[in-house]
């Protein structure tokens, strides 16, 4: 059904079905709409009845306010996004291998641990965070935050390579071992390059929770100089007044770089069909 | 790790046999797998440290906070008398106990439910090669961008009985504007779907890349056999898609127990408890007000991780015995 | 390989300290602090003001007079007090510490704070029941930068329309019957916040304080009249259902829509009164049976964290004397829209401005929420007090019925 019969796909069905994927994604999208119609509407007309679909008279203060105010948090927040991407690949990809290939004593119990480790909830994480990096004198640095926001990612990216990794025929890797490849090159030429799509699916979450951390944020790098976006909107937060205007620009200008990011990454994935992966 | 590794794609029976014959002499296997065993625990070791470093001790935090009799004094000062489950019983006894349980399934099973439905037939379409398919599918990823703060808000506004747009469009077509987020009938609703909304993305990512696992001589195979696109969904699609789901809707499980900044911002759990789960309570308690209870706080938080746990072994269940 | 193992080797070391700090905080020793003798570390709830603003700038002047850098961290006002209470639990409060004044109570009670008269800073110029918050057994643990109360800000094009005069509104009754006159005239009535957190609350102690409300007893006649009275509004129309999930800056978008009679709200709105593009007044709320009703103070505290290093307290007491001397509290209150609390100064801004002199007396009228030694109290007794108001609201209980199920509840805490 999915799959397209094999030779010429027919043009007029293509078009419908690329008319029908615009529609959803549109209707997917409505909310951000939403957003980037507030973050244009004057404050008077915000609770306006009925509200205007379209930003008739639009204001570009909040615009111009986070185009002033926001560009250092936005590089500060795709280089912590981009960092906690390769911690979290570095130390999920191997594990991951070990556990569904390897399979080392203890796995079972292993697998439960990455499951609790993501219910203990954010803030008594930062809470732990607090101390511990207080004692090592890592506060307020951009790199103590890339570790933290990698807790977030690491257990999600074992689980997800484990279960890709493990879809893997066993006949590949021992071919690799037959021709007298060990663990390492066997994960690193073989299991890996098959994985493509797991690597790029782990990545994207990994920047996209990276991005949108608040919580370690506030508690581990507030007082630093590089900070990320999430805590550039407070600056528009204050203790008794938000300025919606430009929270809601923060977040679509702050959306561009990063959409842009995945468009790439997605191009990976549609790419990584061709690896041919489970052909044997 | 069993937690996440089922029925591998079927592989040939000639391929079976093959790695059995290679199975040396009883000593030599012992060897063998006694290196693979050590090789094994190197890949691990990192994954484990760092697990040891960064969650043992919130973990243990956690459990500290819940164990012991704690005011705002003797968390500055450490001096907390150990109080068993005092705890678990305030919060078990409290009033707030059971419709916070009871909206936390509601909420769990009904974002799941949807989540992976809506997520899996995405997946599936946008498996299909068609123009800007790539595009489009990235776009879907957008919510993910915005901080939460944000479109959480976003919903709320588009919710607003008075102001919003849904209500407007009901209008429109007729229908009585509904109070979404201000009466206790459709508060827990309003959040589920603003969290349907955020969750979508993730389960079509995961569950495309999935798909992208799945042979597609597979497909040519059970096309020639002259399967229909229902029968090649049922037949390929969804069983060999099944490792991948079961991740998925257990990592779903998790982060929607887990889920309490959409609803804090959109309703604060209520009005009265209407839309609390065990999520929002814990953290009302622990930080949600001006004079913070740590101990009864971090106690919701450890049974919400109970009932992770619960299922996490409820899960690795069903695998053994499918594999078995 | 080798590259795993240096991992290994860091991983494990990373473990070794992060027990090594479970212990230490644990016994309570952690040492670190504010180390550094030539940096003065401070915390306020105003991420809308960067360094370049003047409070930004006003702040890192206070540390020039004693020769010492003094390094601000602005932070989610929410978030401040657990942060201050994470902070001293490792050792590590800073110097000087700006906070919400219900929170006052709640951080000596954690016993992070030094009180005034130990640092020797002069309190007595301040009103007294703006200190009152601040305020724990007869010691001040802090001054108050500015305060903010509650009024009513009401639309004149609205009341012309429907024919109100604004004067005539003295009491409930007058109020309700200019609520009904807006209706008629097509109209919106009034909208205020009824949210779920202590802006809720803060909103209605106006109304209940007005009908005579005591806070530990919330279900007495006043605060039933009180809830009643809001039930009432919503009921009739006079108020949007919305006031539920209102905080106090969506309630103001929706007064600044230009749709409604009155809204209640803040003194720091009056900078953005002046944009809304109408004409617009500001009464005192009045009390059920005319008069101005109390309503409850709000603003921060300039507080002082209890530091190991006692030797800091000399320097610290000049950071706080310049930071609430007359020329900067002007400046501080001046941008913040807020209402000094020395006499002197307040003359000075009503000489300025004298729109002020409305929130002048409403702010000699108000009383602080933790004040008349109910401290740590009040967080419980306004939590249930909000969850009383959203039921009430919302329609799942009566307003008595809430209001007894509240009091049950905050004396079953207490107890």
């Amino acid at each position: 059904m999915t799959r397209p019969r094999a030779g010429r796909p027919r043009a007029g069905r293509s078009l419908r079905t690329t008319v029908i994927g615009v529609g959803l994604t549109a209707l997917m999208l409505f909310p951000v709409y939403w957003m980037i119609n507030v973050s244009l509407t004057p404050q008077q007309d915000m609770r306006k009845s009925p509200p205007d679909l379209f930003p008739l008279h639009p204001t570009f203060t909040g615009y111009q306010a986070v185009l002033r105010d926001q560009l250092p948090y936005l590089a500060t927040s795709l280089l912590i996004g981009v960092s906690t991407v390769v911690v979290t690949l570095v130390l999920s990809a191997p594990a991951a291998y070990a556990l569904a290939k390897l399979r080392p004593r203890g796995s079972g119990f292993l697998g439960l641990s990455l499951l609790i480790a993501q219910m203990v909830p954010g803030i008594v994480m930062a809470m732990g965070f607090y101390g511990i990096f207080l004692n090592l004198g890592i506060m307020h640095t951009w790199w103590g935050l890339v570790i933290a926001d990698s807790t977030l990612a690491v257990p999600f990216g074992v689980m997800i390579f484990t279960a890709f990794m493990s879809g893997i025929p066993d006949e590949l890797t021992a071919a690799a071992t037959v021709d007298g490849a060990g663990a390492w090159r066997t994960f690193w030429s073989v299991v890996l390059p098959v994985s493509r799509n797991a690597v790029v699916t782990v990545s994207l979450f990994s920047f996209l929770w990276a991005w949108s951390d608040f919580v370690f944020a506030n508690t581990l790098d507030s007082g630093g100089d590089l900070q990320p976006i999430t805590l550039g909107i407070y600056r528009y937060i204050g203790n008794n007044n938000q300025e919606w205007n430009s929270i809601m620009a923060t977040a679509v200008v702050a959306s561009i770089p990063a959409a842009v990011l995945l468009v790439l990454a997605q191009r990976y994935v549609a790419a990584g069909v061709t690896a041919g992966a489970v052909k044997d | 790790m069993t937690l996440a590794h089922t029925d591998r794609p079927p592989r040939s029976p000639a391929a079976f046999r093959a790695t059995h014959r290679t199975r040396g002499p009883q000593a030599a296997v012992r060897c063998r797998r006694r290196r693979t065993q050590l090789t094994a625990w190197a890949f691990v070791a990192p994954l484990v440290a760092y697990l040891a470093a960064f969650y043992l001790y919130p973990l243990y935090r956690n459990l500290d906070l819940s164990l012991r009799h704690y005011t705002v004094r003797s968390f500055v000062d450490g001096n907390a008398p150990f109080s068993g489950w005092a705890n678990f019983s305030q919060v078990l006894h409290d009033p707030t106990f059971w419709p916070a349980l009871t909206n936390t399934a509601v909420f769990t099973v009904a974002s799941l439910a949807f989540q992976y439905t809506i997520g899996l037939a995405l997946a599936v379409f946008f498996n299909r090669r068609f123009r800007l398919a790539g595009i489009l599918r990235a776009l879907f990823l957008i919510p993910w961008l915005l901080p939460l703060i944000v479109s959480s808000s976003t919903w709320a506004w588009m919710l607003n009985s008075e102001s919003g747009i849904v209500n407007h469009t009901l209008n429109l077509v007729g229908i009585a504007p509904v109070d979404w987020l201000t009466s206790p009938r459709w508060a827990l609703t309003s959040v589920i779907i603003a969290n349907i909304w955020i969750g979508v993305p993730f389960n079509l990512v995961v569950l495309y890349s999935g798909l992208q696992n799945v042979p597609a001589e597979l497909y040519e195979a059970a096309s020639l056999d002259g399967a229909g696109a229902w029968q090649q969904f049922r037949r390929i699609t969804f069983p060999l898609l099944r490792p991948v789901s079961a991740i998925t809707l257990l990592l779903g499980l998790v982060y929607t127990l887990k889920v309490f900044d959409l609803i804090w911002i959109m309703t604060r759990g209520g009005p009265g408890n209407s839309s609390s789960t065990l999520a929002t309570w814990s953290y009302r308690l622990g930080f949600g007000t001006l004079l913070p209870q740590f101990g009864p706080g971090a106690a919701v938080g450890n049974i919400l991780i109970l009932i992770a746990l619960l299922f996490g072994l409820l899960y690795i269940r069903i695998q053994r015995r499918q594999e078995a | 390989m080798r590259q795993t193992r240096r991992t290994a080797i860091a991983t494990v070391l990373l473990t070794a300290t992060a027990l090594a700090s479970a212990t230490a905080c644990s016994s309570g020793s952690t040492a670190q602090g504010s180390s550094d003798q030539g940096t003065f570390t401070f915390w306020d709830p105003y991420p809308q003001f960067d360094a370049s603003s003047d409070w930004g700038k006003r702040v890192a002047s206070c540390g020039t007079p004693a020769g010492v850098t003094v390094k601000r961290t602005a932070l989610d006002t929410t978030d401040l007090g657990n942060k201050a209470l994470l902070a001293a639990q490792q050792g590590d409060s800073p110097d000087v510490m700006l906070v919400d004044n219900p929170v006052v109570s709640t951080l000596v009670e954690a016993g992070i704070l030094t009180k005034m008269s130990d640092l020797g800073v002069d309190t007595s110029s301040v009103q007294q029941n703006i200190i009152g918050a601040g305020t724990i057994d007869g010691a001040a643990y802090g001054l108050p930068i500015g305060a903010n109360t509650l009024a009513l800000y009401y639309n004149k094009s609205v009341l012309d329309a429907a024919g109100v005069d604004p004067a005539s509104v003295t009491n409930w009754d007058s109020l309700n019957a200019a609520l009904a006159k807006v209706k008629a005239a097509g109209k919106k009535g009034i909208t205020f916040s009824a949210i779920g957190t202590e802006e809720g609350s803060f909103q209605f102690l106006p109304w209940f304080w007005g009908a005579g409300g005591d806070l530990t007893h919330l279900n007495g006649s006043g605060g039933v009249d009180a809830l009643s009275l809001w039930k009432g509004w919503v009921a009739d129309g006079y108020a949007p259902n919305d006031v539920l999930s209102n905080t106090q800056t969506t309630s103001w978008q929706e007064f600044a829509t230009g749709q409604y009679a009155f809204g209640e709200n803040g003194t720091w709105q009056l900078a953005n009164a002046a944009k809304a593009g109408f004409p617009y007044g500001v009464i005192t709320i009045p009390a059920k049976d005319g008069g101005p009703a109390p309503a409850p103070t709000g603003g921060e505290f300039v507080t002082v964290p209890v530091q190991k290093d006692t030797a800091r307290y000399a320097v610290t007491k000049q950071i706080v004397s310049c930071l609430t001397n007359a020329a900067n509290l002007l400046g501080t209150d001046t941008a913040l829209s807020y209402i000094a609390p020395t006499q002197a100064v307040q003359a000075q801004q009503t000489r300025a401005d004298s729109a002020l002199t409305p929130w002048v007396s409403a702010v000699a009228a108000a009383r602080g929420r933790t004040s008349n030694g109910l401290g740590v109290k009040y967080p419980v007794i306004s939590q249930q007090m909000w969850t009383a108001v959203q039921g009430a609201l919302s329609g799942s209980q009566g307003p008595q019925a809430a209001l007894a199920a509240a009091q049950n509840a905050a004396a079953n805490h207490q107890g």
